[in-house]
């Protein structure tokens, strides 16, 4: 990607703070593990996809992360409501008493597509998880949304995050990113 | 040590002393005589087809390379120079020609020899160097049905011996299907908290926790509990030299978890070959409630078709790769359907999964306390309840909820710890 096409000409500030503010509520409503209320910011045909990363050299065709691969996540809306139905289970031992968490979403970028309804963003996520009196870990990922405006409201019509971890340095992926 | 590890379990009254997951000496000895001793699972052969391939996994804690020579034989080398002891494969899968360490430029061939030096003719003016003599040092390697085992024990059992009897019962997944298995693409790896032998010994026998656990997962599946398992009349704890199942043998009652009907019909449909080439028993375990492990450290959830391996990384913390195996001749959507179904269950973001990684890591870490740590641990359940079986080998213990195969594996761990590595071990 040249310079010039890696940066954005047609900058819309509106439409820019739009999505930071929609990723700020997104975050607000994870750390609050509002999940129902996460999964109406979804289209009904999302996919959201978290993919495993390996080290792979430079030579190497094959990515360090690729579709028929193995995921933390590769959802459709059907299977992220039966996550959110286990968080809501009340039977959920290893959240009770809750993770603090504290997402943080950065470094928003806005793409108009063809479609005028749907746009690309780019963000950096970041979150800190905290169990009991446990030190907690800090996952780091870079996002690429598809977002679709529906009825006015923009709506996650596809995510792909990838993890700057190859090894996950915990022990589960207890929430959204 | 002047600790006697035959005091730490007294498998006849069901005791295990907590010291054993938490003691640093009682690890360095396990890493001697467990890790570099026993055949430890390294690779698929699906993952290696032509020279060149490789993927790069531990053994204990040490690191190697499990490659495919030209000569299609594969090869298990110690990630290590012998110059001065750099790393010379640094990705943990792909395709090369060679192996060469970035510090001095060393280069060996996929066999492990060395097959060139930086600055060569400094070394051929050395009295006494001769590029013959040094390579990667090689494991000795073997397969079963596609698994490839490697093992650095100088005077090793066949892995047939090894693996003994286990092999019936491994059968029932390794062979349900003429094609054989492969794994789909690519790993997940992840760290616990917890004791290497706390994860390898729950799905060696651990079918209690699973209806408690994971009541959230069933709940989210199913909107039910795991059916009761103590009074299934056709479940089953067997286990062979350390390694465990435990199972019933409802056919599909792991694989429904995957949540894809087009699963259950795949193994309904195949039930009758399946009996045809494995007998009526082994055809009802193809998808059961089940899990196993081979000792020390490999295990996996038949159904789910998740494969693990619990990597030591000293005595207080794991870490676990998972693949997800399946049959090469199933169709490409089942493949799948499998490997989203098992990621979705069975791994850090598994909503089965997520639950055992909480109880293990504080299993592990309560015992920083003196005084907890001096508080026995309770394996009896079971006692007493072993039978003769007229199908199924080796030690056959009536009813899944059963801490037989806990205690199988711990005096399978004892044993080696107890036993001497001969003079050559670990050279």
């Amino acid at each position: 990607m040249t310079g010039e096409r890696a940066r954005n000409v047609d900058f819309d500030a509106v439409l820019a703070l739009e999505v930071a503010a929609f990723y700020a509520l997104e975050a607000r409503l994870l750390d609050g593990e509002r999940y129902p209320e996460w999964l109406e910011l979804l289209t009904a045909d999302v996919h959201y996809w978290i993919p495993g990363v390996e080290n792979r050299y430079r030579a190497d065709r094959t990515c360090s992360y690729s579709a028929d691969h193995m995921a933390y996540f590769d959802d459709t809306l059907e299977d992220l409501r039966m996550r959110v139905a286990r968080f809501q289970s009340g039977a959920a031992f290893a959240e009770d008493p809750p993770t603090r968490h504290v997402h943080v979403v950065s470094n928003v970028e806005v793409e108009a597509t063809p479609d005028p309804q749907e746009l690309v963003a780019h963000s950096v996520v970041i979150d800190y998880r905290n169990r009991g009196d446990q030190v907690g870990d800090t996952l780091y990922g870079r996002r690429e949304d598809r977002l679709r405006r529906v009825d006015g409201n923009l709506l996650i019509a596809r995510r792909r995050v990838v993890l700057a971890h190859s090894v996950l340095p915990s022990k589960n992926l207890n929430t959204f990113l | 040590m002047s600790v006697d590890v035959n005091d730490l379990i007294d498998m006849d009254r069901g005791r295990v002393d907590r010291s054993i997951f938490w003691n640093d000496d009682l690890y360095q000895l396990e890493l001697e005589r467990i890790f570099a001793r026993c055949w430890l699972f390294v690779a698929h052969e699906s993952q290696l087809s032509k020279p060149g391939d490789f993927v790069t996994t531990w053994m204990g804690e040490d690191h190697v390379i499990v490659v495919r020579d030209r000569s299609g034989v594969n090869q298990v080398l110690l990630n290590t120079c012998p110059h001065r002891g750099n790393r010379v494969c640094h990705a943990e899968v792909g395709q090369v020609r060679g192996f060469v360490c970035n510090y001095h430029g060393w280069s060996f061939g996929l066999d492990g020899k060395l097959r060139g030096v930086y600055e060569a003719p400094a070394f051929e003016r050395t009295p006494g160097f001769d590029m013959g003599d040094i390579g990667l040092k090689t494991a000795s390697v073997a397969a079963y049905k596609g698994l490839i085992f490697a093992t650095f024990d100088p005077d090793p059992p066949t892995l047939e011996d090894f693996l003994g009897d286990f092999r019936w019962y491994l059968d029932v997944i390794l062979d349900n299907d003429p094609d054989g298995t492969e794994f789909v693409g690519g790993s997940i790896r992840s760290v616990l908290a917890c004791n290497w032998k706390i994860a390898s010994e729950n799905f060696a026998g651990d079918a209690l926790h699973a209806g408690w656990t994971h009541e959230s997962a069933a709940q989210a599946l199913f909107g039910q509990s795991v059916p009761r398992l103590s009074d299934d009349p056709d479940s089953f704890a067997a286990n062979v030299n350390g390694h465990g199942w435990e199972f019933n043998l409802d056919l599909v009652g792991n694989a429904a978890t995957l949540g894809d009907r087009q699963i259950l019909r795949y193994l309904r449909e195949r039930e009758r070959e399946v009996t045809e080439r494995l007998g009526e028993i082994r055809s009802r375990m193809v998808g059961s409630i089940s899990s196993a492990n081979v000792f020390p450290n490999l295990s996996f959830l038949p159904g789910q078709n998740a494969f693990r391996t619990w990597h030591p990384r000293g005595p207080r913390t794991s870490e676990l790769q998972t693949w997800v195996l399946v049959n090469k001749g199933m169709p490409e959507e089942l493949k799948v359907a499998y490997r989203k179904g098992a990621m979705r269950t069975f791994s850090p973001s598994g909503v089965f999964e997520m639950d055992d990684g909480e109880n293990w890591e504080y299993s592990t870490q309560a015992n920083q306390g003196f005084v907890t740590r001096n508080q026995p641990l309770y394996y009896g359940l079971g006692l007493g309840t072993e039978i003769e079986h007229p199908d199924m080998p080796g030690h056959v213990f009536r009813g899944q909820i059963n801490d037989a195969n806990q205690r199988a594996f711990y005096r399978r761990w004892a044993e080696l710890l107890t036993d001497p590595p001969t003079a050559a071990s670990g050279r």
